[in-house]
């Protein structure tokens, strides 16, 4: 390493000047001020504030009251707090899912076709209209007496219909199809630009080796879309641990039949704003925070090491 | 010999062009289907009369007894028309406070040198990991003990007026503009309020299109936050609206699938007529 003396102190940088004024000035801040007051208050008190709640007894009608790591304890012997915390694993199974099925997506829509926007459009539609509507439309379709059953009935593939909504073992996993299905649209394009930055001589070089219409896209997709798949890994990772209208449009306020699908959003706000709790669903924030930072960072560093191979 | 040579031509050379193409619209058609069916599916049953039923193996599809009967019944029943505007005066004034917010704090963030400016802009993109709903308990304190805007649109707009990720978008944008043409209008003796509306904010308009299009949608289809704030059937916005109008029409299919009609054709009419600004929008922002 180069020595840093006293002398780098006057040395002028070696990058272009930006063209700003050397003396201190009272402007960028005051450009600033707007935005960062508005953040501060509501992005960054907040974040401090539920990091004491979580120290205290607090039903936000009365003022809290410390009591130590006495919610974290309740925490550990609550069974619904494992079962959320469970269910927010098992969430994160979306992640893959969409990744492998939106690559797909993303190669049959990346050709030139007469009206191949029109469908790429009617792809993106799930995305745009909100999650509550589309969860109230499947909500009716999943009902007992609704299409699902009957459509499987006259196929012949069921007898009786079945109570979709309400096994305990059904609840996850449509929610998680929910989430799927409204996620689609959105990967894929996102992957569709992707595929749209890789050059076309790689392909006609893959064909000249040898590869089929297959074999093409597996040794020149895939390592092209290296960056899209980590951004789609960390966006839909993080998507899947904050889950929560999807829960409560399909399942309501009990979040399925014996907590079945009661995800750690869904805890958290049932423990804050249905039982009143603020202090325990701090502290069940405080957990789905180290989780999300654990992600977070697991992801760029996978991002380090793939653009580490790159160059 | 001809038949000889087909067995040397390449696997995928061997369909017909035609044929080919007519299978790739096959594939489309069938993965429109899987996106789009609950939408259509939903549409018929809000125009079903009485005599169609619900329920039926096997299904019953098209009406044919259409009516608007259940349209009609569902904006008699609860307040649709506020549901509308509310959430059409949220959506706007955020879009519109949010662009201003955002793109003068992108301006220092892209070109000026200051004290503190990339501590200040770690901090902000450290931020942007933390779950929003995290932050709802102590939001929510706020809104009912310090700004007494509970049950009020103030609540939604508020916490809009400035967002981390739409402030790093316009960063990037803001740093594409060439130095010289902030310089030159400082040389003419312009204030930096004034470089920043007549150079920058002309030059990044794609840029700021992309921001109103998020914050547009976001806020149009915010239910979480909203529905922990309104609870005065009159102040609602749309998605809170058509969960009270779940809860109404439990029993009512077809009502509630005119409210979720209602609800999903608005947003829909804005993505056909902008939909290239959309999907560069919501996905181009990927690359900033």
């Amino acid at each position: 390493m180069i020595q840093l003396g006293p002398r780098q102190k006057w040395r002028e940088p070696s990058w272009p000047k930006p063209p700003m004024t050397r003396k201190f000035s009272l402007t960028p801040y005051l450009f600033l001020a707007p935005a960062l007051l508005v953040i501060s208050v509501f992005v960054l008190y907040p974040m401090l504030a539920v990091v004491y709640y979580s120290f205290t007894d607090y039903s936000i009608v009365t003022p809290p009251v410390w009591v130590g790591l006495k919610n974290f304890q309740t925490l550990l012997h609550d069974d619904v707090f494992w079962l959320a915390l469970r269910n927010s694993f098992i969430y994160l199974l979306v992640t893959p899912t969409l990744i492998f099925l939106c690559i797909i997506l993303a190669i049959i829509v990346n050709r030139k076709l007469p009206g191949i926007n029109a469908f790429r459009a009617l792809y993106y539609i799930p995305v745009i209209s909100g999650s509550v509507a589309v969860g109230i439309s499947w909500r009716l379709m999943l009902e007992t007496n609704g299409l699902l059953n009957s459509a499987l009935i006259s196929m012949g593939i069921l007898k009786e219909p079945v109570q979709w909504l309400a096994e305990p073992a059904y609840s996850l996993p449509i929610a998680m199809l929910l989430t799927t299905w409204m996620g689609l649209g959105y990967y894929m394009m996102v992957f569709l630009a992707g595929l749209q930055n890789i050059s076309e001589e790689l392909y006609d070089a893959a064909v000249i080796d040898g590869c089929n219409a297959w074999q093409k896209h597996f040794h020149v997709s895939l390592p092209g879309l290296r960056p899209q798949i980590t951004f789609v890994a960390v966006i839909s990772s993080l998507a899947a641990l904050e889950v929560f209208n999807e829960v409560y449009i399909l399942f309501g306020q009990l979040g399925g039949v014996l907590n079945s699908a009661v995800t750690m959003v869904f805890y958290l706000w049932r423990q804050a704003f249905n039982l009143h709790h603020a202090g325990m669903a701090s502290a069940a924030a405080m957990v789905l925070l180290v989780l999300t930072l654990a992600f977070s960072v697991m992801n760029i560093r996978a991002l380090e090491r793939g653009t580490e191979e790159e160059s | 010999m001809k038949p000889a040579q087909v067995g040397r031509v390449h696997p995928s050379a061997r369909l017909p062009k035609a044929a080919e193409t007519m299978l790739w619209y096959i594939v489309l058609c069938l993965v429109a289907l899987v996106t789009i069916f609950p939408f259509v599916w939903v549409l018929f049953t809000s125009i079903k009369g009485p005599k169609d039923v619900i329920y039926s193996v096997p299904p019953q599809l098209i009406p044919h007894d259409p009516t608007l009967a259940n349209y009609l019944r569902v904006w008699n029943q609860l307040p649709v028309a506020n549901f509308f505007v509310n959430s059409i005066i949220v959506a706007v004034v955020s879009v519109i406070l949010n662009l201003f917010f955002t793109s003068l704090a992108a301006y220092p963030f892209a070109k000026m040198n200051f004290r503190g400016r990339d501590a200040i802009f770690y901090l902000l993109l450290a931020t942007f990991i933390v779950p929003p709903q995290l932050t709802y308990i102590p939001s929510f304190v706020l809104a009912v003990n310090v700004f007494h805007y509970y049950d009020t649109l103030l609540a939604l707009i508020f916490p809009s007026l400035a967002t981390v990720f739409n402030i790093f978008l316009l960063r990037q944008a803001f740093k594409t503009v060439p130095n010289d043409l902030i310089d030159a209008g400082r040389m003419d003796g312009a204030s930096e309020l004034r470089i920043w509306w007549s150079i920058l904010l002309p030059i990044v308009r794609p840029s700021l299109a992309t921001v109103a299009i998020i914050t547009f949608v976001t806020q149009w289809n915010d239910f979480f936050w909203p529905s922990l704030m309104l609870h005065t059937r009159e102040r609602m916005t749309l998605q809170v609206g058509l969960v009270a109008l779940q809860g109404m029409f439990s029993s009512d299919t077809r009502g509630m699938a005119a409210g979720v009609v209602m609800t999903i054709i608005p947003i829909l009419i804005v993505f056909v007529t902008l939909q290239r600004q959309f999907v560069r929008g919501l996905t181009g922002a990927v690359k900033g």
